[in-house]
């Protein structure tokens, strides 16, 4: 995969639908908006990957117009809780485009009507489908990001967290949900942040994804700050060695396996270890990624797709 | 009151409705003890009786609310201090005498009773007048108290809600009045826990008619809905049509709520419910639930899913189960008659009919899954949520009022503590202009408005929005002005209250950012906003912006006389010019006045 780096010539692919062969029939699925197509490939998910099913509603969410076919799906089957979740990711995902990425404040008030009016259509859908599912964690999955977006507060959002958990103790999209629930720009604290990070990764099984959530802290932490404080807060090697030690019990461990979540989790490390100067860290990341890389954190570093490009170069220069 | 249900009836006459009591033969007897329904039913030991009519709260308006109240306490005064276990009580739809002694004590008592309600010691209104004010200064107000205002406004079931005002103003013949027509024989039920009916009972009363219970105003136009209370409680009101089910329902919910908010999420203490009828066809279902503040958000969220699961049709059978023994286990009890005879009195005093134990516990076996959904949609959907933080958008409850849908036209009166809100002294009404919106009360639509000597008026809508005219809170609230409400509010809507000490006019505060979230206006908080005790002295200030300001009041009218002169020796066109000047004159004179009065620079209207 290193070849790939040379020369950085080949552009590099963000879509994951483009990244994964297997997402391709619910692209088209969405494309043709056929609702019975997207009903077949969830259910083509097995039972037991709830992450699955969460990684695929969120990339669903993302494909335009969906809310047309998946509205009439939710109307049609108003028992099945997936067209239902499904079309509230839509909703959730509208709303937050409507927001855009600006701070709160930053926000007109048409933007946050607008964006609160989308969450609330989403949240009564989701209402409805935990009364009815209690166990079903897409739904709950989802009802953390409306908690966010509808500022609930810190103890709503623990409370559908807690209740995700009876269910799925390692959710590793939902413990996200609520690692950002627990920064300090959405009313938590880095202590609480952090330590929800290194609980769950330190409770999960070898090899899950959930070490990403400590890079996932670090990363919104340095975010947070400014100038020499934020060029240093990853250079610290007491974090460096927190990334480590996440990146070994994770997606470097010999029992990981490459999944969905495959190219999220090491574009992230990568990330992380590359704006704290540890290239050689993140060397196997970018090897991992070849041309893929996910934007979700990469997209707030400026002109990302070049410094990627040039992190990954240094960095394979040090293998 | 309680939970005991039987399904609605068509409205009966008393004696008919007595007539239909032969069905629970054999449970309770019945009769009639001087024109007055009364039911029986043995039990061992002292005798426990009660003698109820159907008059309460709901029936009074805002300017008499407590005149029910007054009758009992001034029933009751002769029989003094005597070790005897009796009292009385008024509640929203009924009043309620009871003793429990021997034989000789309660024929004592209920003679004692209406003996005085015929004759009431008028001598002692004022005496009894303080006596509830200061018991309601005592009672308090607890977490739930203005739910009934929201939902009702301020008459009928939502004075339940509001200070007992006819304590300042009743007159004896009013109250007179009230025990003449509303305490009768014919609005009355007796019961006595005996097997036979006390000789030397004497309970003449004067004639009258059953009065039907009040029909309920609605001050929500949408529900369900929400509002905002005070940190760390939770409270749901909802109106249902009686039934079985509903009250089973009520028994679910409340263990519903323990389960979640307490034994699973650990966010509450409390967490309950209750059912209890209102009148002969409604129940209110009322869910409680308390918080710490950092776990409140959760207590919310918990709730809203907890019906949700309800409505849903989530429910155990097990949970059914265990809501219908508790409500069966209501019949395991001795002497089950007696037990019942408060439900039946009560009954059949509100045109409510009356099943036997059998009959209410074959319903209470009929009872299914389906039933309590529907039961659980049917309470959320009339439901009102008082919630302790940020709102209840969410989950798709509309904001109750917190602003009149209009304002009037008339005179500007200017806050002096804010530059944001207006007070408006119209021909129909008067309006409070703040930056969250407008509260308006109409005269036409004013349940009272209380008057002091000062010229303070505080006017309270039948939608429970209430506005405090304070002269010396706004600019320009003249003698004229006032006399303006005094002659517009009806007559029968006003409560003179007693001259104030001086410290307790209010005077202006300093002047603080508008809040929109608590405008000065909104219901119940419209005068809100409390007045700290210990508030800037009256007296005015002389601050360098007054003296300024001053200086160019007294300069202007030199310059402006010099220009006009010099204008008129031009012969050009000075009108305009001469007017604007006078003017700002005024302008500044009264921006003088303003910070001599405040301290603040304000922008005059």
């Amino acid at each position: 995969m290193g070849e790939s780096a040379v020369g950085g010539a080949r552009p590099l692919v963000t879509d994951p639908f483009d990244a994964v062969p297997g997402l391709a029939p619910l692209r088209a699925a969405a494309w043709d908006g056929d609702w019975a197509a997207t009903r077949a490939f969830f259910e083509g998910i097995p039972v037991a990957d709830a992450e699955g099913v969460c990684f695929a509603a969120a990339l669903l969410a993302g494909v335009d117009r969906t809310e047309w076919f998946l509205e009439k799906a939710a109307k049609a089957e108003p028992a099945d809780p997936l067209p239902r979740t499904l079309l509230a990711e839509r909703y959730i995902h509208l709303g937050w485009r409507a927001r855009g990425r600006g701070l709160g404040k930053d926000l007109s008030r048409d933007q946050a009507e607008l964006f609160q009016d989308w969450l609330r259509k989403a949240e009564l859908l989701l209402i409805e489908v935990c009364a009815e599912h209690p166990a079903y964690v897409p739904a709950w999955t989802a009802r953390l990001a409306t908690a966010r977006g509808l500022t609930l507060g810190q103890s709503e959002a623990r409370r559908r967290y807690d209740r995700l958990a009876e269910h799925h103790p390692h959710h590793v999209r939902a413990q996200s949900h609520l690692l950002k629930q627990l920064c300090p720009k959405w009313g938590g604290s880095w202590e609480a942040a952090h330590g929800f990070a290194q609980e769950c990764a330190s409770a999960a099984p070898d090899g899950s994804h959930a070490g990403v959530l400590v890079a996932e802290a670090h990363i919104e932490h340095c975010a947070e700050l400014e100038g020499a404080q934020a060029r240093e807060y990853l250079r610290d090697v007491s974090v460096r060695d927190e990334l480590l030690h996440a990146a070994r019990a994770s997606v470097l461990h010999p029992d990981h396996r490459r999944d969905w979540q495959w190219t999220e989790s090491h574009s992230t490390f990568a990330l992380a270890f590359s704006l704290g100067g540890h290239l050689g860290d993140a060397a196997r990341h970018f090897a991992a990624l070849g041309d893929t890389v996910s934007e979700t954190f990469w997209q707030t570093v400026p002109d990302w797709k070049t410094r990627f490009t040039e992190f990954r170069t240094a960095a394979s220069a040090t293998l | 009151m309680t939970t005991h249900e039987h399904p609605p009836a068509p409205e009966l006459d008393a004696l008919d409705a007595l007539d239909a009591l032969d069905a629970l033969d054999g449970i309770v007897r019945h009769t009639t003890v001087d024109g007055i329904p009364t039911l029986f039913a043995p039990r061992p030991g002292e005798i426990t009786a009660g003698l109820a009519f159907r008059v309460g709260h709901a029936d009074e308006t805002l300017p008499t609310a407590g005149i029910t109240h007054l009758v009992e306490h001034l029933a009751l005064f002769h029989l003094g201090l005597s070790d005897l276990h009796y009292n009385g009580a008024t509640a929203s739809t009924y009043t309620l005498f009871h003793v429990t002694g021997d034989e000789t004590e309660v024929v004592t008592y209920l003679n004692s009773v209406c003996a005085a309600l015929h004759d009431l010691p008028m001598d002692r209104l004022e005496t009894e007048k303080e006596i509830l004010r200061t018991e309601a200064g005592s009672r308090g107000q607890g977490p739930m108290s203005s739910m009934p205002l929201w939902r009702y406004g301020a008459q009928g079931y939502g004075l339940s809600s509001v200070d007992e005002l006819g304590t300042r103003s009743l007159t004896a013949d009013q109250v007179r009045h009230w025990a003449d027509t509303r305490f009768t024989r014919d609005n009355a039920v007796l019961f006595l826990t005996a097997d036979r009916v006390p000789d030397g009972l004497d309970l003449t009363l004067p004639a009258g008619h059953r009065f039907p219970t009040p029909a309920p105003s609605s001050a929500l136009p949408v529900t369900p809905a929400y509002l905002r209370g005070e940190d760390g409680h939770l409270v749901f009101t909802s109106v249902v049509r009686r039934s079985t089910a509903a009250a089973v329902f009520a028994e679910v919910l409340g263990r519903a709520l323990f389960q979640d908010l307490r034994q699973k999420g650990g966010y509450s203490y409390s967490a309950e419910a209750d059912y209890s009828s209102r009148d002969a066809d409604f129940a209110t279902l009322t869910a409680y639930a308390d918080a710490l503040p950092q776990k409140q958000d959760a207590a919310v969220g918990g709730f809203v899913d907890a019906f949700a699961r309800l409505r849903a049709g989530r429910i155990e059978q097990a949970e059914l189960d265990s809501a219908r023994g508790k409500l069966l286990k209501r019949y395991d009890v001795p002497d089950l008659g007696a037990a019942l005879l408060p439900s039946y009195a009560l009954s059949l005093l509100t045109g409510h009919r009356s099943l036997t134990p059998e009959q209410h516990r074959d319903e209470l076996r009929a009872v299914g899954i389906d039933d309590l959904r529907e039961a659980a949609r049917e309470a959320w959907d009339g439901g009102l949520l008082q919630v302790p933080a940020r709102g209840a958008e969410w989950a798709g409850l509309t904001p109750a009022p917190r602003f009149s849908p209009s304002g009037v036209s008339g005179t500007l009166h200017p806050s002096l503590e804010d530059d944001d809100v207006t007070l408006i002294i119209g021909a129909v009404g008067v309006t409070l202009s703040t930056p969250g919106g407008l509260v308006t009360v109409r005269y036409d639509a004013c349940a009272a408005m209380t008057t002091r000597p000062d010229g303070a008026r505080c006017l309270t809508g039948l939608d429970g929005f209430r506005i405090a005219v304070e002269p010396t809170l706004f600019g320009d609230v003249t003698a004229e002005r006032i006399a303006v409400l005094d002659k517009a509010v009806p007559a029968a809507a006003v409560v003179p209250l007693p001259a104030r000490p001086a410290e307790e006019i209010p005077q202006p505060r300093e002047r603080t950012a508008p809040d929109a979230r608590t405008p000065a206006g909104g219901r119940k908080q419209t005068e809100g906003r409390k007045r700290s005790e210990d508030r800037e002295p009256a007296a005015g200030r002389v601050t360098g912006h007054f003296v300024l300001v001053t200086a160019l009041a007294t300069l202007w009218p030199v310059l402006l006389v010099a220009l006009v002169v010099n204008g008129i020796k031009d012969s050009s066109p000075m009108g305009l010019a001469a007017i604007a000047g006078c003017a700002l004159e005024f302008l500044l004179i009264r921006a003088a006045r303003n910070l001599y009065r405040t301290g603040q620079p304000t922008t005059p209207q």
